[in-house]
């Protein structure tokens, strides 16, 4: 039999003839001057190529963005952008110049509205809107970055980089990129002759550059406990003593907002009144909260694994190595992938805020005119049904889950806890609860396939207000959901429609709970309850460790 | 409310105007002047559609602390910023009023042992100066405060008490400067302009007001305490104002006159002098103020607990005749 | 622009007032409000002022002080509310907490 001879290394040999190209611009090692980074880009990357950005909610690969946005749209154009966040300007500048065209992302924050009317305009053509993990998961199948321009700490000559504290998407971006012959670019605040501890090895990267200016990293999970008002503490109460504790839950994942902010500041007070300590909140995929040094320093927490790192907290979590998963150089290495990998498959519990509910117990971050994107909430907020293992919490909740039996006939099965918390009024007497979600709005809007979910019904298993708690995988059917929805909607359009002898039916099953029904005693519900009262409280407790921000420092 | 047990473990900070007020006497001591029930809101909120109070933002009334009578008022930031109005300036007015004429009948009726018995008045500031939704009432109640203090002058000792959320600002700024004594926690701020004025005049470079850290370093009160700006720096704890007040009533009003920073020529020219310092050195942050007094090591103030600060904080001296 | 006043006036079975003769609760911050209670011979009636710069939710108003008077059975009792864009569960919590502040027994030399 003839054989066709094939070429089976193209990729590399692209790789080789780019990497040609730009020879003359590495100094020594793998070092690139900040100057010539324009000029490298020019020379590494084709129209039409699969370039990722690095950045996420946290830190930013800013320098390399703003240089990309300088290339000549003429040599370098059509490029298809595969990244986890939109959130600095250059992100965008790339797609109003021409050099981008498409886009495959996860979270875009603050560039959300310009990101809608760019869509909307026709600027940008969206390929879709992922959660962290879905994103990652495509950068190894069809989404495959030829060239990836990433960011660092510190690199050595040779290309080892030291990502630390903030460490994050790094590893999976290069891996995808590197491992498919593709071309690492790395930007980092200094070079210099060793590494702390090498996070990237160096023949994993093809240039190094030290930036102008430090990168940019955003305190994104920094909440000052000053701002936690009465009824975030009363809804607190309400998910410790009906959440937390009725399902013993140890293993969780908390959202970045304030609901969560003051359950963590109300483990050393109100949960150790409970009794609850050892019970609860043993482990942790989760950044480094400041807001969780009390309950750390309290000894409730046996483990947190991170996502990424949090500015001021690198002394104390260093300090901490029996909590956090620390280097042999004694600094924290973050991992969103891990992190991520962990919230959904071995963490009990997900609970945070959401913005808007709608009458089928969908749960929705979405405005109508921003592309906001996911994030890795969808992630944490699902049931993982890939999920083998068992636990006492995730047993207790598929025993109750009110579907089990139309799904799996007498098969045992757990559950994953998705609590989501909001009051029934925004600001302004804005309501949580709707008839329709503003996702459908910015479907229209932006085009999309489909309206932005970011928690299903079918994954919730109980929303908190300050109404109560419906524990809504109990109910039996969409009807009976519809009416838990109600009961729990106080004042809103929705709530108004509650019929009271069907609310006092769920009341009498346990599906609804209200703050009478768990015992809570509203008039406690201030802010004497939390263990900390602001940031300098914080401090504080870490010993002097935690070293916030200019910005939340009020002393 | 807290009793008044919890009230001294309270932080400051978390007080709010009424709970300052009974907090900072003796306990069970305190009285209030128009208390709510009496319902004294401003008039001219309601035709602007503007939420009103019952107190229109300051408790005032009278408590004792050993055997003094003394007069509080305290004013509640998170009413319209604690800003000044009609009705709010006059309750300010007549409290200073009522310990003017307290003065007189305690010297009359104790002839022999009413020193023991002065009445006092101490401000609990909490507020940005005048309200603009009624600013010329608002300005002129700060004029009769100050004229106030001047017919206080040298009888009875008019005490600043800085240390809520808002801090003191605006004109209330001149009028917290222009009391006898000023007690201040490090979270208290006090000065005229507020930051974000400041930026907006004279640009990022002069006064970055995001720079949550250096406002509080410019105007907070280890810089005032450094500058002897504020007399006293007390831990962020009702207890530690009340304890405070407790130590300044005891001494004698010669002791209380020489905390005063304004209100005699020789004072006004220490504060030229201050003036002078401020352009001659060119001082980017409070910290290198602090350096030029001879604190070595600057930064390591900013994080220190009250106790140890004021151990190892060197001040300003001052040039007292 | 003027502020909205309401007024309610119920009759319950067994009206209970207050221990004190009046009491006070709140602060008139931005998104909360204060509550004034007053002991008054209104012959087992209750009355309910509300002074608030909202308009619109007249109906909500209502609701929530309707359920808060009922479900305590209050009489002889005048409630006052300033408010400054409280938000229903806020001012449900703030009547509950102005009540337990009401019925505290005082001890001796507070």
């Amino acid at each position: 039999m003839e054989r066709e001879v094939r070429v089976w290394d193209n990729l590399k040999r692209d790789t080789e003839e780019r990497m040609k190209k730009v020879a003359h611009l590495v100094e020594e090692g793998k070092v690139v001057k900040a100057e010539n980074t324009v000029a490298l880009l020019e020379g590494v990357i084709k129209p039409g190529d699969k370039v990722n950005l690095e950045g996420n909610n946290q830190k930013q690969a800013d320098f390399l963005a703003e240089c990309l946005c300088e290339v000549d749209p003429k040599k370098i154009y059509d490029l298809h952008m595969v990244q986890s966040v939109v959130s600095l300007k250059s992100h965008l500048d790339v797609f109003e110049k021409g050099i981008a065209k498409k886009l495959d992302f996860s979270f875009s924050g603050p560039q959300a509205g310009r990101l809608a009317d760019f869509v909307r305009d026709g600027k940008l053509e969206l390929g879709a809107i992922h959660t962290y993990l879905e994103l990652f998961g495509r950068y190894y199948a069809d989404l495959v970055p030829k060239v990836a321009l990433i960011v660092a700490f510190e690199a050595d000559k040779e290309g080892n980089l030291y990502t630390g504290f903030n460490t994050e998407d790094t590893p999976i971006i290069v891996e995808a990129t590197k491992f498919k012959q593709g071309i690492v670019i790395a930007q980092v605040n200094k070079i210099v002759d060793k590494v702390p501890r090498v996070d990237i090895p160096a023949d994993w990267v093809d240039f190094v550059i030290q930036s102008p200016k430090n990168f940019y990293i955003e305190p994104l999970f920094t909440r000052d406990p000053g701002l936690i008002t009465d009824t975030q503490i009363l809804m607190g109460m309400m998910a410790l003593k009906g959440v937390y504790a009725e399902y013993g839950v140890q293993s969780m994942n908390h959202g970045i907002g304030f609901f969560t902010a003051a359950i963590e500041l109300m483990l050393p007070t109100y949960a150790e009144e409970l009794g609850l300590k050892g019970k609860i909140c043993s482990y942790f995929a989760l950044n480094p909260h400041p807001t969780m040094i009390p309950a750390i320093e309290s000894g409730w927490v046996k483990n947190i694994h991170c996502f990424g790192g949090e500015l001021g907290m690198e002394k104390y979590v260093a300090a901490r190595s029996d909590v956090f998963f620390i280097g042999p150089d004694g600094t924290l290495r973050s991992n969103r992938a891990y992190s991520q990998a962990a919230g959904h498959y071995a963490m009990d519990m997900f609970i945070g805020g959401t913005l808007q509910i709608d009458k089928y117990g969908n749960s929705s971050t979405a405005t109508a005119n921003r592309v906001a994107g996911f994030g890795g909430a969808p992630n944490m907020g699902c049931d993982a049904k890939g999920r083998r293992h068992s636990s006492d919490a995730w047993l207790k909740c598929g025993l109750e889950y009110g579907m089990q039996e139309a799904l799996l006939g007498k098969m045992p099965r757990g559950k994953k806890l998705v609590v989501q918390m909001q009051e029934t009024f925004k600001e302004k007497m804005d309501p949580a609860f709707v008839d329709e979600l503003d996702a459908w709005k910015l479907q229209k809007n932006a085009n999309l396939d489909i309206p932005p979910v970011m928690v299903y019904s079918d994954d919730v298993t109980h929303y908190i207000t300050e109404e109560g708690i419906a524990y809504f995988h109990k109910c039996v059917d969409m009807k009976e959901k519809m009416a838990a929805i109600r009961a729990i909607a106080g004042y809103t359009e929705i709530g108004l429609q509650a019929k009271e002898e069907e609310t006092m039916d769920l009341r009498k099953r346990g599906i609804v709970k209200t703050p009478e029904d768990l015992g809570i005693d509203v008039t406690r519900a201030n802010r004497s309850m939390l263990a900390a009262k602001n940031i300098k409280e914080l401090v504080e407790w870490s010993g002097g460790l935690y070293n916030p921000p200019a910005r939340f420092r009020n002393w | 409310m807290l009793s008044w047990d919890e009230l001294q473990k309270a932080k400051f900070t978390e007080a709010n105007a009424r709970e300052r007020a009974f907090g900072l006497v003796d306990k069970g001591t305190f009285t209030e002047f128009v208390s709510p029930r009496d319902r004294m809101p401003s008039p001219h909120l309601p035709v602007l559609g503007e939420a009103i109070g019952y107190d229109d933002g300051v408790v005032t009334g009278i408590g004792l602390i050993g055997k003094r009578p003394v007069f509080v008022v305290s004013q509640e930031g998170r009413f319209i910023g604690g800003a000044v109005g009609e009705v709010h300036g006059a309750k300010m007015v007549q409290a200073i009023k009522l310990a003017l004429k307290a003065y007189e009948d305690v010297k009359v009726k104790y002839p022999d042992s009413y020193e023991e018995r002065l009445p006092a008045v101490v401000i609990s500031f909490e507020t940005g100066g005048v309200r603009l939704h009624e600013s010329n009432a608002g300005l002129l109640a700060h004029a009769e405060v100050m004229d106030q203090f001047q017919d206080a002058r040298g009888k009875i000792p008019i005490i600043a008490v800085i240390g809520s959320k808002i801090g003191c600002f605006g004109g209330m700024g001149f009028v917290g400067a222009a009391t006898d004594v000023i007690i201040m926690s490090e979270q208290g701020r006090l000065g005229l302009t507020g930051p974000e004025v400041i930026e907006q005049e004279m640009g990022k470079d002069e006064f970055d007001a995001s720079n949550k850290a250096l406002v509080f370093r410019t105007t907070g009160g280890k810089h005032k305490y450094i500058m002897q700006d504020a007399n006293f720096l007390v831990e962020d704890s009702v207890a530690g104002f009340y304890q405070q007040l407790q130590e300044v009533m005891k001494l004698p009003f010669a002791e209380i006159e020489k905390f005063r920073r304004i209100g005699s020529k020789k004072l006004v020219e220490e504060q030229l002098e201050l003036v002078k310092l401020a352009v001659g050195l060119g001082a980017k942050d409070s910290m290198d103020v602090w350096k030029y007094y001879g604190n070595e090591d600057p930064a390591k103030l900013v994080d220190m607990g009250p106790d140890e600060f004021l151990k190892v904080a060197k001040r300003r001296e001052r040039k007292l005749g | 622009m003027a502020l909205n006043e309401l007024n309610f006036k119920y009759k319950v079975e067994n009206p209970q007032s207050i221990a004190k003769e009046y009491s006070h609760l709140g602060v008139v911050g931005s998104g909360d409000l204060e509550v004034l209670m007053e002991k008054k011979d209104f012959g087992g009636g209750a009355e309910v002022k509300v002074v608030t710069p909202v308009t619109g939710f007249d109906k909500v108003w209502e609701m929530v002080v309707t359920k808060f008077v009922k479900g305590n059975n209050l009489g002889d009792l005048l409630i006052e509310i300033n408010d400054n864009n409280a938000t229903p569960v806020v001012v449900s919590m703030r009547l509950r907490q102005a009540l337990a502040e009401a019925n505290k027994i005082e001890k001796g030399g507070e």
